[in-house]
């Protein structure tokens, strides 16, 4: 439970809205309940819903409008390629082949490990460095730039080596 | 403050006020604007794009402030470069606006185009065609043939309960979210809402249970396409099939005005059945909505298990007979008591009904008796509501206060609307041993202990805050109901608010005065006749000749079943064989009040009148007649070959119905919004109302006439005492009553039987909740699942009426 595990986080995020206004800190509060697993799971769905007095189907409508929420577990990095028409102008298409060829995914898919799930995203505003892709995971969202396939390769190996590290 | 402004639309020149939107102007000038997400009665939100129009503005010179003039002396008109929504445009002097000009149609059939590029062509077999708005505007703005080549047509499963009452069909839902909106701003509850985005978007409800409103229905009828549908309508029939009949809704004193659709089918073995329950507009009293209860518990009518043939007790074997020889044994044995007749009737049946059973029991000089647990019938009917009481014109400076009634369970378009006179600024103040849900939309929330109700009501004669805000509102009504209360609770509870609203000269005036939210749909109407309710009904039953009608006792009290094994003679006139009837010497089937005609009284004293939408099943016949029949034979004189000669004579001899008449009671005005025309797309499926707004009576309080109102002492109330747990009734929108559990698929809604209790006397009887527990007192015993609660206080436990356990009135009860 959020509230149990981080009062004082809770109870600083509530404090920047009015009180009747509250639903407001559905965002931030999101955000947190999603940095515990990379999604926001059922009970904290329900937990945000009753602390701000709305429906636990407005929750789940706000985690699907925007797409950096998530509501289904998936990898620990989540690896969003830009393939909007400048980047697949400039490759990105194929760079996102090779990617996924050499992971043996599929976009949308995990790798076994569950360390690594490629997805794709609209317009990142960076289309002068493609190919690139942000990073979504626990430790917040990263922008990697002018990327090949050996690059995020090596990125991937140095990730779960820190992972590892933390463990 | 609003002003009219003058605008031409299409040519035609129409006056309206100012805080008009384009689309509702045009409605009013008789043209139609094709449309998909407006909804007259929600805030606009301009997302289908389907009301393109050219609106031009005259073009004002800044530094004058006056219109430019071109050279023909007129203003010249400034149009914008792109079509504009009529849905979230406001008018304003001067405007034209343009529906069918190159640019506006060419805009609209874009639009439909462009819907058309992920809708599924299963038009056929979809339970909308025929009444689409879809479909309808397709055909009308439609271009077509489609120009779009890709194949992408967004392909989902066909059908998703969103609960076991609506079923989504996501394929063909185009995003308009009225659904949604009105959940959100009409009902109040979002339990819908839009999952993903752009073509990925969907409708979803994540509550529990499914689709958690008791609205629910209502967002099939303004559905503009076939995604969201009824499971009772499902495949049921096709609209150009169905014929209507008006009728009122007869499960709570609201009195809804709704349209029974019917048909003539194979299915039912050639007979006419009822299809389904829709609105009908009454802008007074229902709006355009109706409760799920009203729309989905009708099923009762066409139960296997209803009475055809009167039945005769022969060898202490009820056998069938004939009419006559059971009504004349009905009328000796009746005739023989004499003044020892007693009539015992329920809410459940019309005015022509109560009024034949009056009449009789007086010819008789017997007793006329209410078959009820709510009592104050007599102060509501004196003082009432102010003829021409309309909540919707309730708001700022107004103030509603609701007592010992959970509105949302008992009443629940009742809820609706004062809910939403307290979005439009209406103080709310609602008092209440236990939460409801109407807590959250209330200015002030009273809680107050069982017994304390009378107390409570008197404080707000104070000074306090919200007695202030009470006393002081330009308008004020009161609301109270039995939650908690038996007959004896409820009676001082009325003397109470009748002293509280003559202290405070909120009477004899349009949104002024008292509502009573009564357990049937027309007891209103049976105090108004002159039914009173028996404080110690077992008592006067011994050695009487009873006539019980639309009235099941033994099932619902073991004291009631025991007295009636008493009583000299006992008829039942019922649709079902009931516990009450297994006692009886005869059984007179009676039709239900969707086989003939007749009129209800609301609980705001509206009569309305509801009409024959099928015919009658087997030998039974309309409760007035038999009563006619029964005492024609003891020389009594009532009409009984129609219901409209009834009431003339009601009408004749009952002051607040006087000038009353059938024709009075189907007078139509003109209604806004306009709804149920050629124009589903507009108000919704919802149908217009062409048979009758009924008429509110006129009240001794509006008439000007001094009501004399007892005075009640603040600790009339019963309270546990120490060490005891005190049961009290509450009210369930969907509990085990005749008119309700015949509907097979309410089954989960309707539930297990409960016993609420605060979390200390759960602890205190080692019990939790979920957990199945034994109950008793008097003469009753039974099991119940024990729910937490933890607003009632400690020594009180809550037991919900028509469930199972017969709870009458509060009762200190065993738990084991």
């Amino acid at each position: 439970m959020l509230a149990e595990k981080y009062p004082e986080e809770v109870k600083q995020i509530l404090g920047r809205y009015p009180p009747e206004q509250k639903r407001s800190a559905v965002m931030p509060l999101l955000f947190m309940a999603q940095r515990e697993e990379g999604f926001v799971n059922k009970e904290a769905k329900h937990e945000i819903a009753s602390m701000l007095d709305i429906s636990e189907t407005e929750v789940a409508s706000i985690i699907g409008f925007y797409t950096l929420y998530h509501a289904k577990k998936e990898g620990k990095y989540r690896f969003q390629v830009c393939n909007d028409l400048p980047c697949a102008l400039r490759g990105a298409d194929k760079f996102l082949e090779g990617l996924c060829d050499k992971l043996g995914v599929q976009v949308g898919e995990t790798t076994n490990d569950g360390f690594v799930t490629i997805e794709t995203v609209m317009c990142l505003a960076a289309c002068d460095k493609v190919p690139m892709f942000q990073t979504q995971s626990p430790n917040g969202i990263k922008y990697y730039e002018n990327m090949t396939i050996d690059k995020t390769m090596e990125l991937i190996e140095v990730l779960k080596m820190a992972d590892k590290e933390v463990k | 403050m609003t002003k009219q402004v003058t605008l031409t639309i299409d040519g035609i020149q129409i006056d309206v006020p100012d805080e008009t939107l384009v689309v509702d102007a045009a409605k009013k000038a008789g043209i139609d604007i094709p449309v998909f997400c407006y909804h007259p009665k929600m805030e606009p939100v301009g997302m289908c794009r389907m009301c393109l129009v050219e609106i031009g503005r005259p073009m004002i010179n800044r530094s004058t402030g006056q219109p430019v003039l071109n050279e023909d002396g007129q203003p010249t008109m400034q149009f914008m470069p792109k079509p504009e929504t009529a849905c979230t445009n406001l008018v304003s002097e001067g405007m034209v606006v343009l529906t069918q000009s190159e640019s506006a149609k060419e805009a609209q059939k874009d639009i439909i185009e462009f819907l058309l590029t992920s809708h599924p062509l299963d038009c056929p077999i979809c339970d909308k065609g025929g009444e689409c708005p879809l479909q309808n505007l397709t055909m009308e703005h439609g271009p077509g043939k489609s120009r779009f080549l890709f194949d992408g047509k967004f392909k989902m499963e066909k059908q998703i309960r969103l609960g076991e009452l609506i079923v989504l069909d996501r394929e063909r839902c185009i995003i308009c979210a009225r659904c949604v909106r009105f959940q959100e701003e009409v009902a109040g509850q979002a339990v819908l809402a839009i999952d993903d985005r752009g073509r990925g978007s969907e409708i979803i409800s994540v509550s529990e249970p499914g689709f958690d409103s008791v609205f629910s229905g209502n967002t099939t009828d303004i559905c503009p396409v076939g995604a969201l549908t009824t499971t009772d309508f499902r495949f049921g029939a096709r609209p150009w099939e169905l014929l209507s009949a008006a009728s009122i809704c007869g499960q709570c004193p609201v009195g809804c005005n709704i349209t029974f659709n019917t048909r003539r089918e194979a299915k039912s073995a050639g007979k006419v059945v009822i299809k389904r329950v829709m609105p009908r507009q009454n802008e007074q009293v229902n709006e355009t909505w109706i409760c799920d209860k009203g729309r989905f518990a009708y099923h009762y009518a066409k139960s296997k298990e209803r009475l055809s043939k009167p039945l005769l007790r022969k060898d202490d074997k009820l056998k069938t007979t004939s009419w006559s020889s059971a009504t004349k044994l009905v009328a000796e044995k009746l005739g023989e008591a004499g003044k020892d007749t007693i009539v015992l009737a329920s809410g459940r049946l019309s005015n022509e009904d109560l009024f034949n059973l009056k009449s009789l029991a007086d010819g008789l000089g017997g007793k006329a008796v209410l078959y009820t647990e709510m009592g104050g019938g007599d102060l509501v009917t004196q003082i009432g509501v102010g003829q021409g009481t309309n909540f919707s014109d309730m708001g700022q400076g107004d103030a509603i206060f609701v007592i010992a009634s959970d509105l949302y369970e008992e009443a629940p378009i009742w809820w609706l609307r004062v809910k939403q006179a307290a979005d439009r600024g209406a103080k709310l103040i609602v008092a209440n041993s236990r939460e409801t849900k109407l807590d959250k939309f209330a200015n002030f929330v009273v809680r107050y202990s069982n017994g304390d109700e009378v107390k409570t009501v008197q404080d707000l004669g104070g000074t306090g805050k919200i007695a202030q805000a009470f006393s002081k509102a330009d308008n004020a009504i009161v609301l109270f109901g039995s939650d908690g209360l038996g007959l004896e609770g409820s009676t001082h509870l009325a003397t109470a608010c009748a002293n509280l609203l003559e202290e405070t000269g909120h009477i004899g005036k349009a949104n002024n005065g008292l509502i009573g939210v009564w357990p049937k749909a027309n007891d209103q109407g049976a105090w108004e006749l002159g039914f009173h309710p028996e404080p110690d009904l077992a008592a006067i039953l011994k050695g009487k000749a009873v006539y019980i009608v639309g009235a099941d006792p033994a099932n619902d009290n073991p004291a009631l079943a025991k007295a009636l094994k008493k009583a000299k003679f006992v008829v039942v006139q019922d649709l079902f064989r009931t516990a009450t009837a297994e006692l009886a010497d005869v059984i007179l089937p009676a039709q239900t009040y969707t086989e003939r005609d007749g009129t209800f009284t609301s609980g705001e004293r509206r009569a309305q009148r509801f009409y024959a939408a099928v015919p009658g099943l087997g030998e039974s016949k309309p409760d007035y007649a038999i009563t006619s029949e029964i005492a024609e034979k003891l020389n009594i004189q009532l009409e009984g070959t129609s219901s409209v000669l009834v009431f003339e004579k009601l009408a004749a001899s009952v002051k607040d119905f006087a000038g009353l008449s059938y024709a009075k009671l189907a007078e139509v005005t003109e209604q806004w919004p306009i709804v149920g025309r050629g124009d589903l797309y507009y108000g919704g499926s919802t149908y217009e109302n062409t048979q009758g707004l009924g008429v509110q009576l006129v009240s001794a309080s509006d008439r000007g006439e001094t009501v004399s109102i007892p005075k009640v002492r603040n600790d009339a109330g019963l309270r546990p005492k120490k060490d005891e747990l005190l049961a009290v009734p509450i009210t369930k929108l969907y509990d085990r009553g005749t008119t309700v559990a015949p509907t097979e698929f309410l089954t989960e809604r309707i539930g297990d039987v409960t016993i609420a209790l605060h979390p200390e006397a759960a602890k205190k009887l080692g019990v939790e909740a979920g957990k199945r527990v034994k109950i008793s007192f008097e003469d009753v015993e039974g099991e119940a699942v024990v729910k937490i609660d933890e607003t009632i206080s400690a020594g009180v436990a809550l037991v919900p009426r028509s469930m199972g356990l017969a709870i009458r009135e509060p009762v200190v009860i065993k738990v084991q």
